[in-house]
């Protein structure tokens, strides 16, 4: 399996989190402000949150959550707000936010877990937090994790070499990934991988030297997307993948936005 | 008359000043006060955006001292505490049955580390680790300052002369050998 390289997005300005719409708009958090790209990857829209924003993700019904030091901002797709869960405790750092149909995940790297509100915002529970023993260790200080269709939690564990699979109850069922520094189904250095995207596969992007991979979902290297188009310097490179599986990774240094596509047989 | 006498007067001043600040100076080094250090912000070794490079070890090749007076050091408030240390481990070397590599990265063993914390006995990768430089075996070669360093690592470990080795030579043979011109001359207070 292969993929090609066919866009850069210019970000215009700092990029942390970014997240695909079901219409293909590309939704861009850094600095303090969310921006939006149309298919074609021209800034249509952007708007400011009140502290910098370090995630974003598109709800089902249109709603975009920015994920910030302490809280989360609801917006609608015009950029309006519309609420603002603000908790100092379970919401220290939102560095990636997911969701089922009835509930909202919430990744707090200051204290190395995913947390679970209901759509109101009320806490349920959490996931990834001591266990089944440390729990995620993010020495890149970044918590990332994906939702797939049947409410499955991915949670990259870059510490632990792992990405790891629980239920939306906090149930750890299992992980895939390895530590390994010359195979490149492993996952290399300190701590990778960094950052994860789920949807007919297991998409991952590593740092120090930045790589893009795709598994399947029993852990077996499907394809290593990109390396060398990176600036070498990337960290914490958010990914997020459309309905057509086309791939966007941001490269933190250059602020842009690499798409790739697979190439068909 | 008056006019070459002023010249005069400033030009002994001159010279009296710039005598008097060289001997407050070496006066403050022969006690202790102005001493050597590294600025990790300039080595290469700890330098952020130089990757992919070779270590520098002038600062074990260059010091009169036999065993260098830089040292590595890590700050613990800065290490990730990872299970799979990229100072500590060549990460490049073959994967043992622990799911770990099987070399370690220092030429001189001067690491040593041990898990932390609630510890996981079964699964090493569950563990928060502390390394520890043994200060009597490093000889500041920067190996392992270049491989923790951003964004491969944090960064928590750089350079550093300790004064208690370093005989404050005048003309520091590492100072001029230096090509990133590293060291420099500081007050106690402002150094490390």
């Amino acid at each position: 399996m292969q993929y090609r390289h066919v866009q850069v997005i210019d970000g215009k300005g700092a990029l942390r989190g970014i997240a695909v719409d079901a219409l293909g708009q590309l939704y861009a958090a850094g600095d303090s402000e969310i921006k939006l790209f149309d298919v074609a990857g021209q800034l249509t829209r952007r708007w400011p949150t009140t502290r910098p924003a370090h995630a974003v993700a598109v709800a089902g019904d249109g709603a975009v959550y920015a994920g910030e030091l302490g809280q989360i901002e609801i917006f609608d797709g015009a950029g309006k707000l519309l609420h603002t869960w603000r908790d100092e405790k379970l919401l220290g750092r939102v560095t990636a936010i997911g969701f089922t149909r009835d509930s909202v995940f919430a990744g707090d790297a200051a204290d190395r877990a995913i947390r679970r509100f209901d759509r109101a915002g009320k806490f349920l529970n959490n996931i990834g937090k001591d266990n089944p023993v440390n729990g995620l260790l993010i020495p890149n200080g970044v918590v990332d994790f994906a939702v797939d269709s049947q409410g499955a939690i991915y949670a990259a564990n870059p510490g632990k070499h792992r990405v790891e699979r629980y239920t939306y109850t906090g149930q750890l069922l299992d992980h895939i990934g390895r530590f390994d520094g010359i195979d490149p189904a492993g996952f290399t250095g300190c701590c990778n991988p960094t950052n994860i995207a789920v949807r007919d596969r297991i998409y991952t992007t590593e740092k120090a030297g930045p790589r893009v991979k795709a598994y399947d979902f029993s852990g077996k290297l499907l394809a290593v997307i990109a390396t060398q188009l990176f600036h070498p310097n990337c960290k914490n490179m958010s990914i997020a993948v459309d309905a057509h599986n086309r791939v966007y990774v941001v490269d933190t240094e250059r602020q842009a936005i690499l798409v790739f596509e697979p190439v068909k047989a | 008359m008056s006019q070459e006498l002023t010249r005069r007067d400033f030009a002994r001043g001159t010279v009296l000043a710039v005598l008097a600040g060289g001997a407050v100076f070496l006066v403050r080094k022969a006690n202790g006060q102005i001493v050597w250090q590294v600025n990790a912000a300039r080595c290469i070794n700890s330098r952020l955006g130089d990757t992919g490079v070779e270590a520098c070890n002038l600062c074990t090749t260059e010091c009169v001292v036999a065993l260098s007076a830089v040292r590595a050091v890590n700050e613990y408030s800065k290490c990730g505490r990872c299970n799979i240390c990229p100072a500590y481990f060549n990460i490049t070397s073959a994967v043992n049955e622990l799911g770990q590599p099987s070399e370690k990265l220092c030429p001189r063993d001067a690491i040593a580390r041990k898990p932390i914390g609630k510890v996981d006995p079964e699964d090493p990768a569950n563990n928060f680790y502390e390394y520890l430089i043994d200060e009597e075996k490093c000889d500041g070669c920067g190996k392992c300052v270049m491989k923790c360093k951003e964004p491969l690592g944090l960064g928590s470990i750089t350079l550093r002369i300790r004064y208690d080795k370093c005989v404050n030579c005048n003309r520091c043979a590492i100072a001029r050998a230096c090509p990133q011109n590293a060291l420099s001359q500081l007050p106690v207070g402002q150094a490390l």
